[in-house]
């Protein structure tokens, strides 16, 4: 039961994040993500790990999707038909040929661990500590052993958000002229 | 068997529950509205219009069901459920009373105890607001999607506040497990309300704007944007987004009164029987729900950058050094 | 030019939360307030011989309708409301409507018929409701217009008193 669920979600989340990449409309690669999530939150329950799949939609669902669909909306990307749609235009270029061939090679790579056996251990170690116990362990690791790396990460975020901060408010202060067309719907 | 038999009839009981008060609930707004502008409110249908919820879940079903043309035909429908089955999944972890004895059975009254039962309230409160984004979105209308824009700002600014005034409960409680929180405030004194008044004063702000209500229905907002998300709506799909909104409502009543008011703790009354613990919370979920329609009618609706600078500029920063105080003290006080 | 200085607001004031519960505890005092609405159907409205309800046709004591068919009313209808058919009798008035049709749906109880009307056939009643399932149904006949002089007779005495006054009055306007 555990496996089958484990697969059909695995294909809803692969199904998913195909979908990102290939539809016409950014605002169905929002939901596409979203469907993406969802399976991959479901496959973190059947870990026995609730606590990494309440974050895993709290996180990303709640708040980083929700700011996609606001940014989508506030500029007018999500041109909308009656039909959802695909397109595989993108697959023109070289670099994306190769990306989806080295995607499709990782992809494989997974499946061949889950047949030797990788998914039974993984889930044999989680039943070990048990989901009880999961959450103060991973406080532990994350602020004890892991704790510099941890606080880097968030450096690096921080510092990502003040150069993102700092562009746009160059950009702003040339004025209207020199922005382009983007800039000129503010 | 009898497990079973013990966790179906929670699960009716409970969403029997939930979907009465949200029909309770549609007669109260405009009950109460009434009566504080001097008025009798609806008092037609059965006595005192008590029934009128049920005549208005009649008319709802024999409207005819529009889709605007242009609009984005899945979207449009898939969105009403989108926007009401979150709140009605997030009811299954809330503990509304302690252990009851019945008949042999020890029952826990709660659907569900999840160990992060917290997180899953949270996570579901997070997906609610993508029946109202995409509602907005799908109906191809600029009411609409203007409704949706903002509940989606609205949502994020407003979630963090939410959550950072939780996250000072559960560092007093040391648990994420909502019955962990409720046993911990058995006795008066050891409400959180005497010891968080700040989170509370945060949770209750950030409550309403969680919900899309007065003060902070920007997503609705009825002058400018006649009625925001569910302009193109009709008939059931309409009642859904109701129905969402009310049982958001009150999952965060209930959730209010677990957090910081001692949940079915009785005040004065430590040994009270399991059943008066009950009745207990349901008087405290009641108020909150009272007091959502009692703040409609009082206040007017702020104006869209005011909501911005206050979840920025105030709640924000008091929700964090609330955490930090609460941290400290209890990392002091520990050893 | 009259320069309106804002005052500061207090702490209390900025902070919102006093204020905001001094609104919430002004609505709960009206909550106990009682309702001022009147309950209409059970309740009716007040009447008065000013009303100006619905135009009737005055009936006289004779039994015979005062109307002429003059036509001043149908002239005088704003709203072309009034469809007149008449014809002539032996009596003395000579002429009486043999059709006196008032849609009501278009008649907008403006009163004009009745400050047209020379031989006093017309008067704006106390009556106000006016429902029905059909349009032809709404479009009112004699039998349903007619009403004994009796049951105008307020009315009549109001619009006579009104008139008087502006036939004594002397000064031009």
């Amino acid at each position: 039961m555990a496996e089958f669920l484990f697969y059909a979600l695995a294909l809803v989340a692969l199904c998913g994040a195909a979908g990102v990449v290939l539809a016409k409309s950014p605002m169905f690669s929002v939901l596409s993500l979203l469907a993406s999530f969802f399976a991959l939150s479901v496959i973190y329950l059947l870990m026995s790990f609730p606590f990494m799949a309440a974050v895993q939609i709290v996180v990303y669902a709640g708040a980083i999707l929700v700011l996609f669909l606001f940014v989508i909306m506030l500029l007018d990307l999500g041109h909308m038909g009656s039909k959802v749609e695909f397109s595989t235009a993108m697959f023109r270029s070289p670099a994306a040929r190769i990306g989806a061939v080295v995607a499709l090679a990782l992809a494989l790579a997974g499946l061949i661990a889950v047949q030797r056996g990788a998914l039974q251990q993984a889930a044999g170690a989680a039943a070990e500590t048990g989901p009880r116990d999961g959450l103060p362990q991973l406080a532990e690791a994350l602020f004890g052993r892991y704790g510099l790396a941890f606080q880097a990460t968030g450096m690096l975020l921080l510092v990502t958000m003040v150069a993102v901060v700092a562009l746009a408010k160059r950009d702003r202060r040339k004025g209207p002229g020199s922005q382009g067309a983007q800039g000129g719907e503010r | 068997m009898t497990e079973i038999v013990i966790w179906v009839v929670k699960v009716v009981v409970v969403w029997g529950a939930l979907l009465t008060t949200a029909a309770i609930m549609s007669l109260a707004e405009r009950k109460v509205s009434a009566w504080m502008q001097y008025r009798y409110g609806p008092n037609r249908v059965g006595p005192f219009g008590v029934l009128q919820p049920v005549a208005d879940g009649i008319k709802f079903i024999m409207k005819e069901e529009l889709v605007p043309a242009g609009a984005n035909r899945l979207l449009f429908r898939i969105a009403p459920a989108l926007s009401a089955a979150p709140a009605m999944l997030a009811v299954a972890v809330i503990p509304f009373g302690y252990t009851a004895v019945i008949a042999g059975h020890e029952i826990t009254l709660s659907v569900a105890d999840l160990d992060i039962g917290i997180l899953y309230i949270l996570a579901l409160g997070g997906l609610g607001v993508y029946g109202v984004i995409l509602g907005g979105w799908a109906s191809n209308s600029k009411y609409s999607l203007l409704g949706g824009l903002r509940a989606s700002a609205q949502m994020i600014s407003y979630e963090l506040t939410l959550m950072l005034s939780i996250m000072a409960v559960v560092l007093m409680a040391g648990s994420l497990d909502l019955r962990q929180i409720i046993e911990g405030q058995r006795a008066f004194l050891d409400w959180n309300i005497f010891y968080q008044p700040l989170a509370f004063v945060l949770f209750t702000i950030a409550m309403f704007a969680e919900t899309n209500r007065h003060p902070f229905d920007f997503a609705e907002c009825e002058p400018e944007l006649v009625g925001g998300f569910h302009t193109e709506y009709s008939s059931m799909r309409f009642a859904l987004f109701f129905l969402g909104e009310y049982c958001a409502m009150t999952v965060m009543a209930a959730l209010n009164t677990t957090l910081f008011w001692g949940g079915p703790s009785v005040p004065f009354w430590p040994d009270a029987p399991w059943y008066v613990g009950v009745v207990a919370f349901i008087v405290k979920t009641s108020f909150f729900l009272f007091l959502f329609i009692w703040v409609r009618w009082t206040l007017p609706r702020l104006r869209f950058d005011q909501l911005m600078r206050l979840g920025w500029q105030a709640l924000l920063p008091l929700a964090l050094a609330n955490v930090m105080v609460t941290g400290a003290v209890i990392a002091l006080t520990a050893n | 030019m009259v320069i309106l200085q804002r005052k500061e607001l207090t702490l209390a004031e900025r902070l919102y939360l006093p204020e905001i519960l001094r609104g919430l505890s002004i609505t709960f005092r009206k909550f106990f307030k009682k309702a001022i609405t009147r309950q209409y159907p059970e309740e009716p409205l007040p009447k008065d011989e000013v009303t100006r309800g619905q135009p009737r046709l005055v009936v006289k004591d004779d039994g015979h309708l005062a109307c002429v068919s003059c036509g001043l009313c149908e002239a005088a209808c704003p709203a072309y409301a009034i469809t007149i058919d008449g014809h002539e009798v032996d009596r003395p008035i000579e002429r009486e409507p043999e059709r006196f049709e008032i849609d009501m749906l278009r008649c907008i109880l403006c009163g004009f018929c009745e400050e047209a009307c020379p031989k006093d056939a017309i008067f704006m009643s106390d009556e106000l409701e006016l429902a029905d399932l059909t349009r032809a149904e709404l479009v009112y006949g004699i039998d349903k217009l007619k009403r004994p002089r009796s049951a105008l007779q307020k009315r009549i005495d109001y619009v006579y008193r009104i008139n008087d006054r502006w036939r004594n009055s002397s000064s031009t306007p």
